[in-house]
């Protein structure tokens, strides 16, 4: 596992990484959000948080360092991660939550409507 | 595995899971495009043509699916998985400050959703019979799950 990304690497990668996704039109990206549990006890615990491609069937280094050919061993597996701590949670979600807004354009928008569209002066409207 | 309603009874019954389970509980979003086979992919063009016979879409090609995002919570040690899914755009935001509120470690009150926790979860209709004195949440996707730790 390659070392953890500082937020803003991981902001511009999350970013890429959505872009690539959307354009493709296909594939997708997963993240996963989940507390670090360390050692010290603290009262709030770091939140460790993983975007992938989640292209399995790339190729892949184990723990013991062996590399398990997948079925397309040219394709390459994204793979990033990021720690945040207690006190930067909010900023960093206002951030995260922003990015994922406007990269997630796959997804249906509000004003796709079948019979607004192709009117130019319905989207300006909007805007 | 089934999905809740809406995004409100998924953040809340999150939010239960996460303070039952604080330290083992992870959240897992999926930013999803659809594979389809060649045949589906005719017949969604197909059907996008057929709605807009005069106009056909210029700024995005019409091959492109609609994707999806997932949200799961899911809880290794006691096996309870939490999902949610849409397709809609301007859920997002809402959804991600949501995801940053548990991260937080809110509790369903600190959510600041607009009904009670205890009336949100009524509102699940999939809400199994509660046994155990659990919370109500808790085995109503107990019931649901297929896998995981109960052995």
């Amino acid at each position: 596992m390659a070392p953890h990304l500082g937020n803003e690497e991981f902001f511009s990668s999350l970013t890429d990484l959505l872009a690539k996704t959307t354009e493709k039109a296909r594939g997708s990206v997963t993240l996963s959000q989940k507390p670090l549990i360390e050692n010290v006890t603290n009262s709030q615990p770091s939140i460790l948080i993983r975007a992938t491609d989640g292209n399995t069937s790339a190729p892949r280094v184990k723990k013991d360092g062996k590399v398990v050919k997948g079925k397309a061993s040219k394709a390459t597996r994204v793979k990033f991660s990021t720690v945040v701590t207690a006190d930067e949670l909010e900023a960093f979600y206002t951030r995260y939550a922003e990015i994922c807004k406007t990269g997630m354009t796959g997804l249906k928008k509000r004003d796709r409507k079948r019979k607004a569209k192709g009117k130019g002066g319905a989207k300006a409207a909007k805007a | 595995m089934t999905y809740l309603e809406t995004s409100q009874a998924y953040l809340e019954q999150s939010a239960q899971l996460l303070q039952a389970y604080p330290e083992t509980t992870r959240i897992t979003t999926k930013y999803n495009f659809p594979t389809e086979r060649p045949a589906q992919v005719l017949k969604r063009t197909k059907s996008q043509s057929k709605l807009q016979p005069t106009k056909p879409p210029s700024t995005e090609p019409p091959t492109a699916p609609i994707a999806s995002l997932t949200l799961k919570t899911f809880n290794p040690e006691s096996g309870i998985t939490i999902q949610y899914r849409t397709n809609k755009l301007q859920e997002v935001g809402r959804l991600m400050t949501g995801l940053g509120k548990l991260a937080a470690g809110a509790d369903v009150a600190s959510l600041g959703l607009s009904a009670p926790g205890v009336a949100g979860a009524a509102d699940v209709e999939m809400t199994d019979a509660p046994a155990e004195g659990t919370p109500a949440p808790v085995p109503a996707a107990k019931g649901k799950k297929k896998k995981g730790g109960k052995k």
